[in-house]
């Protein structure tokens, strides 16, 4: 399969240009920046703590902005037109990905700059935190494909912007509910338990498991995503 | 000439009802085909179908020797061009902006642009914002962008709706010129005016199924009274019938100098849809 890169950049710069006019979703990227900020001068240091806002900022920018992006091109029936045109699937969701990955990979590492986050490898987290973009960025293309108007998508995503926000304190009540175990194996929640590790000296080798299960959750998801987009080409 | 549109036993349902049932018909290679119907008699589906956005219930729809099923290969979507009423455009990118990435996207010039919005008479205007523009004007940017790959073969529906006389005679031209240059048109409108200047053929198209298809002479003809209208010098009009008695008659006031025009009594082709259909198209 042929992948037109210069069809992906068209997109990525259309893309760039209609967000950077759009106030209403590109304002999004100052509240994750601003409590990474606010933490910063706070003094607060877990690791907990740090990957709250890590995991907002992820679901904010990768997840949120990833939604509304796609909901304007169903709303708006852009969408269709890049269907029809002769770019591919891949073509089509890649471009449409590549600004919100850009987005998501500035604004994480402002955010965990300015609440004063140093990775003890720095290495395996931008490994971690590349993976995990996508990972969201699948769910938002998922929930936006399935929205009809950005404003159904900025409902549709807020339990998920909550799940995976609020969910890093979910191993403080897995003693106590067991039936959470289950979200254990969470992305979000696999990323601090690898930060974690990274933090005890931890390697590569040390963190594959967490970075295969993260891994495999984007496999999946990237697979759904295409799965309903391809669907959605046909009324 | 070789069919580039091959339909037959077409038919889609939607839950319990029924858009288009039982289509037949071929469009050659090069020609305007005029498909014509009112709201809700199934031009738009069958439109849909015949690029691949719905699959159809039944029946057979071929496109460019390929069943339409193989339309959302990015190899065939190159050689059509769609127009419909919920084309949409990026409303906070300029005109010029929303052709670019079509350029991108079918890897063509950007000399194309002024080229294509000569077009469409809005060359002008390219940097303007398209939120900014009128319906009509965002019309014709939409037309501007299906015309943009000079397609094989372009679906239009409605495509002058929302515009004036005056910007309707520039797209016809632009689309004789374009048909002229071997590009196939499949085109849907209620406008009759419109179909009788651009269209090779005609169907006409009721609650789902084809009523009539033919050129829009044929039809006319095959319709007509055979009557002739002469205008008298008193600005009297006289209808006279076909055969020996109109002739005589005809003679008559020819003779005495009576004649200031004549004309055949053909229907167009609305009168000749509401007598088919028992319908207005609008």
């Amino acid at each position: 399969m042929m992948i037109s890169l210069r069809r992906m950049n068209a997109i990525l710069q259309k893309d760039f240009k209609d967000f950077s006019r759009n106030l209403a979703v590109s304002t999004v990227l100052i509240m994750p920046i601003g409590l990474g900020a606010f933490y910063g001068r706070g003094g607060v240091n877990s690791i907990e703590a740090h990957y709250m806002l890590i995991n907002l900022a992820f679901v904010m920018i990768a997840t949120f902005v990833q939604c509304c992006l796609i909901a304007e091109e169903k709303e708006k029936n852009t969408l269709r037109g890049l269907m029809l045109s002769p770019a591919s699937t891949t073509e089509i969701l890649g471009g449409k990905s590549l600004l919100t990955f850009i987005l998501t990979m500035i604004t994480v590492s402002i955010t965990a700059y300015l609440a004063d986050y140093r990775p003890a490898n720095i290495g395996v987290i931008v490994l971690a935190f590349i993976l995990s973009s996508f990972f969201y960025i699948a769910v938002g293309t998922l929930l936006g494909l399935f929205s009809k108007s950005v404003m159904e998508a900025s409902v549709i995503v807020m339990p998920v912007v909550a799940v995976f926000s609020m969910g890093t304190f979910l191993p403080t009540f897995v003693d106590q509910y067991p039936f959470l175990k289950m979200g254990m194996y969470l992305p979000n929640i696999q990323l601090i338990e690898l930060a974690v590790k990274v933090e005890a000296g931890g390697g590569f080798g040390d963190v594959l498991i967490e970075l295969l299960i993260i891994l495999a959750w984007t496999i999946i998801l990237c697979m759904l995503t295409a799965a309903i987009y391809r669907k959605r080409m046909v009324d | 000439m070789d069919n580039i549109i091959e339909v037959k036993g077409l038919a889609k349902v939607f839950g319990n009802q029924t858009a288009i049932e039982g289509l037949n018909f071929h469009v050659k290679k090069g020609e305007i085909f005029g498909f014509l119907g009112p709201s809700g008699s199934g031009k738009t589906t069958t439109i849909k179908i015949l690029t691949g956005q719905v699959t159809p219930t039944n029946g057979t729809a071929v496109v460019f020797n390929q069943s339409v099923s193989q339309l959302k290969k990015p190899e065939f979507r190159s050689r059509f061009g769609v127009l419909t009423d919920n084309s949409g455009l990026y409303e906070r990118l300029s005109i010029h902006d929303n052709l670019k990435l079509y350029c991108e996207l079918y890897n063509i010039p950007y000399s194309k642009i002024d080229e294509v919005l000569d077009t469409v008479n809005l060359k002008k205007e390219k940097n303007k914002r398209v939120s900014t523009l009128s319906k009509g004007m965002a019309q014709r940017v939409t037309l501007a962008r299906a015309l943009i790959h000079e397609p094989e073969l372009l679906f239009l529906d409605e495509p002058t709706s929302a515009l004036d006389p005056t910007n309707s005679l520039h797209i016809h031209e632009g689309l004789r010129a374009l048909n002229a240059k071997g590009t196939t048109i499949f085109l849907t409108t209620h406008d009759m005016q419109e179909a009788e200047l651009l269209c090779d053929r005609v169907a006409f198209l009721n609650k789902g199924s084809i009523q009539l298809l033919d050129t829009p002479d044929k039809l006319k003809k095959r319709y007509s009274d055979s009557t002739i209208t002469v205008e008298l010098m008193t600005e009297e009009k006289v209808v006279l019938p076909a055969g020996t008695e109109g002739a005589d008659r005809l003679f008559e006031y020819m003779n005495t100098n009576q004649v200031v025009t004549i004309h055949s009594n053909e229907p167009t082709l609305g009168e000749i849809f509401v007598q088919v259909t028992g319908r207005k198209l609008a």
